[in-house]
């Protein structure tokens, strides 16, 4: 593995999701190193490591036996050393409910889980390749639903 | 309060007109005692006039006998003037009574006393000197000569006294008669001034009559209404006078607590005695409370029947103060029985209702994720069917992939208009004032795509601003134009044209809300084509369609989302149209 690889931390229980998850990444030109978590919490029990080295980007599913994504997001938010973590929302749900809630408990952006294998790779594409810094400071409840132009 | 005036007035009258009263009698009384008095002086003076006459006559009696008997000698003629003396004794013996209290008529009679006696002793001397044996002409004469003289001495006398009697008698007359001279005008003003006072009382206490009589009907009528709307409405009061310690039911009061009316006589606890065991502290305690808070605020307790049914009362009370000062408890008891029970059903209808709209949710949850994941997967492993996979595929199997691609893109489209459909109406309903021409633009920015391939042409009139759930509005102006894209007649452009226009919902009775005053109608005609007007109610219907599928792909759902969106806003939306004639789609939002 390279040194500056992209770090990236997937907690999702869906076994097939995972999968599209990694060969979409494969397929992705930036150099990335990508772990998988099954559920919330072995997601927090990994974060809580004490030499652990934290992801650069944690996709997070919200439906999620044990402990769902949304506790999750908000244990990791009121953690010190986790909290600057980038949270990209990976889930089914669209729904107005879910995508408000996260955006409040400070999550950096939604994504809705693409019904399609190419789309999923250029979603993940555009996801590793943001401007974080720009993203984060301009980032209101217009643009934290994202959407492939 | 009707004010009765005679009460403060006619005492005024009354104890004048008694005063006066008095006064008179006592007048009279006066009046009377005087002429007694006068009376009696009167007689007093008559009575010594005739004692004195009786003394003189004696003294002549005595007179003519001697006479008689110097000249015949005839003892017989000595007889009166024998009784002449005793006659004379008794009358002065009267007289010196008589005259007791006026020390100059004793004087006078004093000095009678003495004439008569030197005139019996020239009776005697005249006997002794015309006795034959001692006759002495001379002497005789001067006897009876000097005896002459007494006897006009005597008349004097005897007429100075009566003289004296008559004055006296005329000066006390003058004396009374000055003193009640005025009365008889007076008292007769006096009396006609309480007999007018009595009248103006009597007027007065007739009049008050008469207003009591009017008062007195109208106080039966409000009782006799009291009693009857407490017996419809299901209430009762009662009067607690605290000063006395007397309470008072109203008749439905007896009759709310299963007895007839005045079947008993309500004591200070007897009302506690019916309150349910279980509010029994709470309702004594605002009981108490009256008294130290001038008021009771409403209480809410449970009454056991004698016959252990359980009734739901509500009382408040207020305390009185009455102007003589005395304390009064008022209290209204309501028996609201059959408004409890029925919050108890509605309460339970609630909550079923509660319950079945978390079902709802949670459907809804079901069909956002559980459903959505399948499908999603589906469709992404169809979409890992590389173009180098389906070449080495047969015919058969590829027209197979194409169509379960599909049918799943279908069953995408389902499940996400059905969940808009609900979101409709779970989602909160976030009222804001909202520029709906600015709505509008975001739908036509939406359907950029489908105008632009289809050259369709949009008039737009202005918009109002109104408070609307935006996002909804929104999706209301993508639908209902989406639809007459979706709908236009081949090979024309289609045209939409959307009015506005403020109405009255008076005007509208059988669709706008009345509750709400004004409107505004947005008209949405287009020159698609059309459909058949007996179906203008069904298009509205959730998966209600028109057309096969296969010619107009859709699920029945945008129509059913734009009632629910209207119906959220408290609106009304209506279609008309002829086939090939075009549709007009009308939205009323409330003002």
């Amino acid at each position: 593995m390279q040194k500056n690889a992209l770090h990236i931390l997937l907690a999702d229980d869906d076994e097939d999701d995972r999968l599209f998850f990694k060969d979409a990444f494969e397929e992705v030109r930036v150099q990335t190193k990508v772990t998988f978590v099954h559920d919330g919490l072995q997601l927090m029990e990994h974060l809580m490591q004490p030499d652990v080295k934290l992801p650069d980007i944690l996709f997070l599913d919200l439906n999620m036996p044990k402990k769902t994504g949304k506790e999750c997001l908000i244990e990791i938010k009121r953690t010190e050393h986790l909290k600057n973590i980038i949270i990209a929302i990976y889930s089914t749900s669209s729904s107005e409910e879910d995508i408000e809630d996260t955006f409040i408990e400070g999550a950096n952006i939604y994504i809705k889980k693409p019904s399609d294998f190419n789309t999923l790779k250029k979603i993940i594409n555009e996801v590793v390749t943001l401007n974080w810094h720009y993203h984060t400071s301009g980032l209101n409840r217009d643009n934290f639903l994202l959407r492939l132009k | 309060m009707p004010k009765f005036n005679s009460s403060n007035s006619l005492r005024v009258i009354f104890v004048i007109a008694v005063f006066i009263l008095l006064f008179l009698s006592s007048i009279a009384y006066k009046h009377n005692q005087d002429l007694n008095e006068s009376s009696k002086l009167v007689m007093h003076t008559y009575e010594i006039n005739i004692q004195l006459e009786r003394l003189m006559s004696a003294i002549k009696d005595a007179e003519t006998g001697q006479r008689g008997y110097i000249i015949t000698r005839n003892s017989r003629f000595l007889t009166p003037y024998i009784y002449s003396r005793d006659k004379v004794n008794t009358s002065f013996i009267s007289l010196k009574k008589l005259t007791a209290d006026n020390p100059t008529q004793q004087q006078n009679l004093k000095k009678l006393f003495k004439l008569i006696t030197q005139r019996f002793i020239s009776f005697e001397n005249c006997f002794i000197y015309s006795n034959p044996q001692t006759y002495d002409k001379r002497k005789l004469d001067n006897h009876m000569f000097g005896g002459r003289i007494l006897m006009d001495n005597i008349r004097f006398k005897v007429d100075e006294m009566n003289d004296i009697e008559k004055k006296y008698l005329q000066r006390r007359q003058k004396i009374y008669d000055q003193e009640i001279s005025l009365s008889p005008v007076f008292s007769i003003s006096l009396f006609l001034a309480a007999l007018t006072f009595i009248i103006l009382a009597y007027r007065q206490i007739s009049r008050d009559i008469k207003r009591l009589i009017v008062y007195n009907k109208r106080l039966l009528i409000s009782t006799r209404l009291m009693a009857e709307s407490e017996i419809i409405g299901k209430f009762s009061t009662w009067q607690w006078d605290l000063d006395l310690d007397k309470i008072d039911y109203s008749d439905n009061q007896f009759r709310l607590l299963g007895f007839k009316p005045n079947e008993f006589v309500p004591e200070k606890d007897t009302f506690l005695k019916f309150v349910h065991h279980d509010d029994k502290d709470a309702v004594e305690k605002s009981i108490e409370g009256i008294i130290t808070d001038q008021k009771l605020p409403f209480v809410y307790y449970k009454i056991a029947l004698p016959n252990n049914e359980v009734r739901y009362f509500k009382s408040t009370g207020k305390l009185l103060t009455d102007q003589q000062g005395s304390k009064i408890l008022l209290g209204i008891n309501f028996d609201i029985t059959d408004e409890h029970l029925m919050n108890i059903e509605l309460r339970e209808r609630n909550k079923e209702l509660e319950k079945s709209n978390q079902e709802l949710a949670s459907f809804n949850h079901v069909a956002s994720h559980d459903l959505q994941e399948p499908l999603r997967k589906i469709q992404t492993f169809i979409s890992r069917v590389s173009d180098a996979d389906k070449a080495v595929l047969s015919d058969s199997a590829k027209d197979y992939i194409t169509k379960i691609e599909v049918s799943a893109k279908r069953m995408r489209v389902l499940i996400d208009d059905l969940l808009l459909f609900s979101r409709t109406n779970t989602t909160k309903k976030e009222f804001l004032k909202s520029d709906l021409n600015e709505l509008f633009e975001n739908a036509k920015s939406e359907l950029t795509e489908i105008i632009d391939e289809k050259k369709a042409i949009i008039h737009k009139s202005k918009l109002p601003k109104l408070e609307v759930i935006p996002y909804q509005i929104e999706q209301l102006f993508i639908n209902l134009i989406g639809n007459s894209l979706k709908y236009s007649q081949p090979d024309v452009h289609p045209e939409i044209t959307i009015e506005t226009e403020k109405v009255l919902s008076k005007d509208y009775p059988d669709l706008l809300d009345q509750n709400i005053k004004k409107f505004y109608k947005i008209s949405f005609s287009d020159n698609g084509m059309g459909f058949d007007p007996q179906f203008k109610e069904t298009i509205f219907i959730l998966f209600q369609r028109l057309h096969s599928k296969t010619d107009y792909p859709g699920t029945g759902i945008g129509l059913a989302i734009c009632k629910k969106i209207v119906e959220n806003h408290k609106g009304h939306i209506t279609a008309e149209s002829n086939i090939g004639k075009g549709s007009v789609f009308t939205v009323f939002l409330p003002e």
